[in-house]
């Protein structure tokens, strides 16, 4: 399996806090990864610096797309997108006063553009361009299972549904990488288990998934390989099945002491 | 035959109407209004100038609207670019008497280079900060016109500009001159027309939604892959055009331009307009400017008879805005989203974009 993500040698540090030290560990294509720690282990930092949101202090994060390999460490975020990585976050961040159908629509921003001239003139071309956005973007809104949802007010979803929403939104930008913020957090055993269903769906569309998440249920249900940071360095990966009989990795969860207990 | 075509005008007339909306009417009838109110009895030239006034700070609201009402930027500094734009076409008149027709365009592209300018390099500040400075900017706009005489003959203002007149002598028509109200009323209510047609297309655009995106959330629009810094500048430098333009109507309406004009409290005045009306929601701003305007006339009427100065109506605004934050922060007239929050009786003040100062 050829990596579609390599991160090497990471550090982050924020002042004197190191809240990533040496991260080293591939993505292969077409997998389901989890990235698992307790909380404050750094997982969101590693995200956040995937993605652009932070500029990592040093090592690589080299994305593979085809065949070209390109070092994103550090740069922006809109270029990183561009690039084919998308991202959810840990605390839902929807366009709130917008149309969940507008939510869609502006994760196609990415990959149109019509500016202000053809705002105004609404020429064949914005036109054209407007009408496939607006058809792509029911398209994933159906693929998520919002169907006919279009014209409510993001913010007035119920949770589960902006989780899904946010997704969608994700997906717009056509991504190869899609970079999940714990999006079972919150949901109902049967919404977890349409959750886990979605992901492999989107998997099953040629897009490689990189989860965080705390619901173990989840993790065991869909990961095929998991990698396990604590204090922002890398304890193990492996397959989840190991990695959760992994006494390094109980210790970390539940302190000294409680593997020998287990 | 001539009875003919008139009956089926009048049945198509008939069917269009009944197809257009109860919005849509509304919108017809206001216009039909707009566009007779000047041949209705109690019509004076003063009430007319009123209007018109109305008018010019409805397309000075609109875009100003932009920077607040889609981005969720605070701009302190618009009246500088109404400023630059008034002055350079009053100087562009004075010295070359170049066409109003000709200065529209050059205006529109000269305040949006004046907003790349500002923009360009202010825009990557944060919140209250880019505020002090677009508030900067306005100072020393009026700085400038007050102290450069050689050009604007500062504090003795610019006189003697050129009306508007359409000239068709080239082409062997006659030549015809704005004088008077009537045909500066309806030169407003099209360029009124013109900015609102510009909003409504932006509004319902890739550009309109990344801006809405920008003020929603700047963090999840840069991750659905817009870059905050352009797309700020270019809502900063349309915002600006508009400004400009809405500066040369001004200057060669009442043809006379003094520094003065464009003190920062006509800033705070088009921004309480769009606050009061309701941010980011056209009619809304447009209404917060007939509010506005209105109210500052009967009020320079009034406060001199209950023996006070005509600037306490400054006050009067504050304690407006004052209200207006405690029992409808989001204005008159919410753009939809908050409107339906507030239907549904669960409005969280958290989620109601503060007017002012908006994002830290």
């Amino acid at each position: 399996m050829t990596p579609i993500l390599e991160i090497k040698k990471l550090f982050k540090s924020f002042g004197g806090l190191e809240a990533l030290k040496d991260i080293n560990f591939n993505i292969d294509r077409d997998e389901i990864i989890g990235l698992i720690g307790p909380n404050g282990a750094g997982k969101t930092t590693l995200f956040n610096c995937v993605a652009g949101i932070e500029k990592p202090t040093d090592g690589e994060i080299i994305f593979k797309n085809s065949d070209r390999s390109i070092s994103i460490g550090g740069k922006k975020p809109e270029t990183i997108t561009a690039l084919g990585i998308a991202r959810t976050f840990q605390n839902i961040r929807l366009f709130d006063n917008l149309t969940v159908l507008d939510n869609v629509k502006i994760g196609r921003h990415c990959r149109t553009k019509s500016t202000f001239f053809g705002a105004v003139a609404r020429n064949k071309f914005q036109r054209s361009e407007e009408k496939a956005i607006t058809e792509t973007a029911h398209q994933f809104l159906e693929f998520v299972g919002l169907k006919d949802r279009g014209e409510e007010i993001a913010s007035s979803m119920p949770y589960g549904d902006q989780r899904r929403l946010e997704i969608a939104r994700a997906l717009a930008t056509e991504p190869h990488l899609l970079m999940l913020d714990e999006p079972a957090a919150g949901m109902n055993p049967q919404e977890s288990r349409d959750l886990m269903a979605l992901i492999r769906r989107i998997r099953d569309k040629g897009i490689t998934i990189l989860l965080i998440e705390h619901d173990m249920k989840v993790v065991m249900g869909v990961c095929e390989r998991v990698v396990v940071i604590n204090h922002g360095e890398w304890l193990t990966e492996g397959e989840p099945q190991d990695v959760q009989k992994d006494p390094k990795v109980i210790e970390a969860y539940l302190g000294t002491g409680a593997a020998d207990a287990a | 035959m001539g009875k003919d075509l008139l009956q089926s005008a009048y049945t198509r007339s008939k069917i269009v109407l009944q197809k257009t909306s109860r919005g849509g009417k509304i919108r017809i009838g206001l216009l039909i209004l707009a566009l007779i109110l000047p041949f209705l009895p109690f019509i004076t030239d003063y009430i007319l100038h009123i209007a018109i006034l109305v008018l010019l700070y409805m397309i000075l609201a609109l875009g100003l609207n932009i920077v607040p009402g889609f981005n969720g930027l605070l701009d302190l500094g618009y009246v500088g670019f109404y400023g630059i734009g008034a002055y350079t076409s009053g100087l562009l008149t004075y010295h070359f008497g170049l066409s109003f027709w000709v200065i529209i365009p050059l205006a529109f592209i000269n305040g949006a280079i004046w907003g790349i300018l500002l923009g360009a390099p202010t825009l990557r500040l944060t919140g209250d900060y880019f505020a002090i400075v677009t508030f900067g900017f306005s100072e020393l706009v009026v700085l400038f016109l007050t102290n450069e005489i050689w050009l604007t003959r500062g504090p003795l203002g610019l006189p003697g500009i050129d009306v508007v007149s359409i000239d068709l002598t080239l082409f062997g028509g006659p030549k015809w001159e704005f004088i008077g109200e009537l045909p500066y009323y309806y030169l407003a209510i099209v360029m009124v027309l013109v900015t609102v047609f510009v909003m409504y297309r932006i509004q319902d655009s890739r550009l309109g939604r990344a801006w809405f995106a920008i003020r929603d959330d700047e963090v999840a629009a840069v991750s659905c892959g817009i870059n905050l810094l352009v797309y700020k500048v270019i809502a900063f430098a349309i915002s600006a055009a508009f400004g400009a333009v809405g500066g040369s109507f001004f200057a060669r309406w009442v043809t006379f331009l003094s520094p003065d004009m464009f003190k920062f409290w006509e800033s705070f005045l088009i921004l309480c307009m769009i606050v009061l009306g309701g941010m980011g929601n056209i009619w809304g701003v447009m209404i917060g400017a007939v509010v506005l305007v209105s109210l500052s006339e009967v009020l320079r009427e009034i406060l001199p008879l209950l023996g006070m100065p005509v600037n306490v109506r400054f006050l009067a605004f504050g304690l407006i805005m004052v209200l207006m934050m405690r029992y409808r922060p989001a204005g008159m007239m919410p753009i939809a989203a908050v409107a339906a929050q507030m239907r549904a009786g669960r409005v969280k003040r958290k989620k109601v974009k503060p007017a002012v100062g908006m994002k830290k």
